[in-house]
């Protein structure tokens, strides 16, 4: 800031005019109290539900384990336990809250979001791709294996599960491109942010 | 209720006391609709909320709360459609809150008001930021601090903030 008597009257007028600019509404603290209230207790209730789906689903898939003989559904019911386990490290590896982004200063933030943003799209390109690879490649073992597998599944079981592989090929890959073009708006929008600091500034 | 979270409420409280009026003028230089502004404000409180139990003292309370705020109001900006002003907002921005007897003096202060919060509202992200941040009065360490930038470098850019406001303004050089 200059040290001109003249500037730093004309600062003082600005911010006297600035401290009548949009005032906040009497009723501002007691909506966000309100607003914390139904967040905390959407919270604890997100985090119950999930707690109990998903012990429901450890119960079954252990049950399955134990008490089929069928080696299809025991595998299904491994399948499950392991999808879970990942759910659960995921879901912990997300909230572990290491670090809280905005607290941090404006342009290490921005460049967070996009290092971020970057990781998301490489992320949802990899998934697509894997996903696909993943059904592709059950498709082929299960062609390969088709004399053993077929003994332990039903044939309105067989129809089902290429009903499903055929209905999800699409539904994948229409899904994860919707996400791509998402992530790389975004993407193009915080790139500008960045850019407009850095050339605005520097 | 335990002990920490009763603290955490009072402290809360006090700094949207404090800060309260600061956090919604940061939100308007973000957002003119009023309607969206407030939900701006509720969102940069709620942030602050979450993230206060994390907050160490690194910082001073104010240039933690600015830099909540601004991230918050980036992120928005990031997020909304064009801005487009209702009929509500605009008849609210015209009118004077309480026509007294001196009423072209009071017309003409709000004018200059007027004027004053419209042209932050155009700057460049940047100069907003600088602009709010010298506006709301934080000394240049404190400035730097929530941009991440040198006091050196506040000085620099404070002085072209400006002069992209005067000129946003209409105020002849």
């Amino acid at each position: 800031m200059t040290n001109d008597p003249m500037t730093d009257r004309e600062l003082n007028l600005w911010r006297e005019q600035w401290t009548s600019v949009a005032r906040p509404s009497p009723e501002f603290q007691g909506q966000v109290q309100k607003r914390i209230k139904l967040k905390d207790r959407r919270f604890w209730l997100g985090n119950l539900l999930a707690v109990a789906a998903l012990a429901g689903m450890l119960i079954l898939a252990v049950y399955q384990l134990s008490h089929e003989a069928n080696r299809f559904e025991k595998g299904e019911a491994t399948g499950v336990c392991v999808l879970l386990l990942v759910a659960v490290a995921c879901r912990l590896w997300i909230s572990r809250g290491t670090w809280r982004a905005e607290t941090q200063s404006i342009r290490a933030f921005v460049e967070l979001w996009r290092r971020r943003v970057l990781a998301q799209i490489r992320g949802i390109q990899i998934s697509i791709y894997v996903a696909i690879g993943w059904l592709v490649f059950c498709a082929a073992l299960a062609a390969a294996n088709w004399a053993t597998i077929r003994l332990e599944i039903t044939a309105t079981g067989c129809l089902v599960l290429t009903v499903v592989i055929l209905f999800m090929l699409p539904v994948i890959w229409f899904a994860g491109m919707w996400l791509h073009r998402r992530k790389v708006a975004e993407l193009n929008e915080v790139t500008r942010l960045l850019e407009e600091m850095g050339t605005t500034n520097d | 209720m335990s002990k920490r979270r009763h603290d955490l409420e009072a402290q809360f409280d006090r700094i949207l006391s404090e800060h309260g009026a600061a956090i919604s003028r940061l939100a308007y230089s973000y957002e003119a609709v009023t309607g969206i502004r407030e939900e701006l404000v509720q969102e940069i409180a709620l942030a602050i909320w979450q993230a206060l139990p994390h907050f160490r003292g690194e910082c001073s309370e104010r240039t933690f709360v600015f830099r909540i705020a601004h991230n918050r109001g980036l992120t928005h900006v990031s997020r909304r459609r064009p801005p487009q002003r209702s009929l509500d907002d605009l008849e609210e921005a015209d009118e004077p809150a309480d026509p007294g007897p001196h009423l072209d003096e009071q017309l003409a202060q709000i004018n200059q008001r007027e004027r004053l919060g419209s042209a932050v509202q155009c700057l460049p992200v940047a100069h907003k930021q600088m602009i709010v941040l010298m506006l709301e009065g934080l000394s240049h360490a404190e400035i730097g601090a929530v941009l991440g930038i040198t006091e050196n470098n506040v000085a620099v850019r404070l002085t072209r903030a400006r002069k992209a406001l005067k000129e946003a303004m209409g105020v002849g050089q």
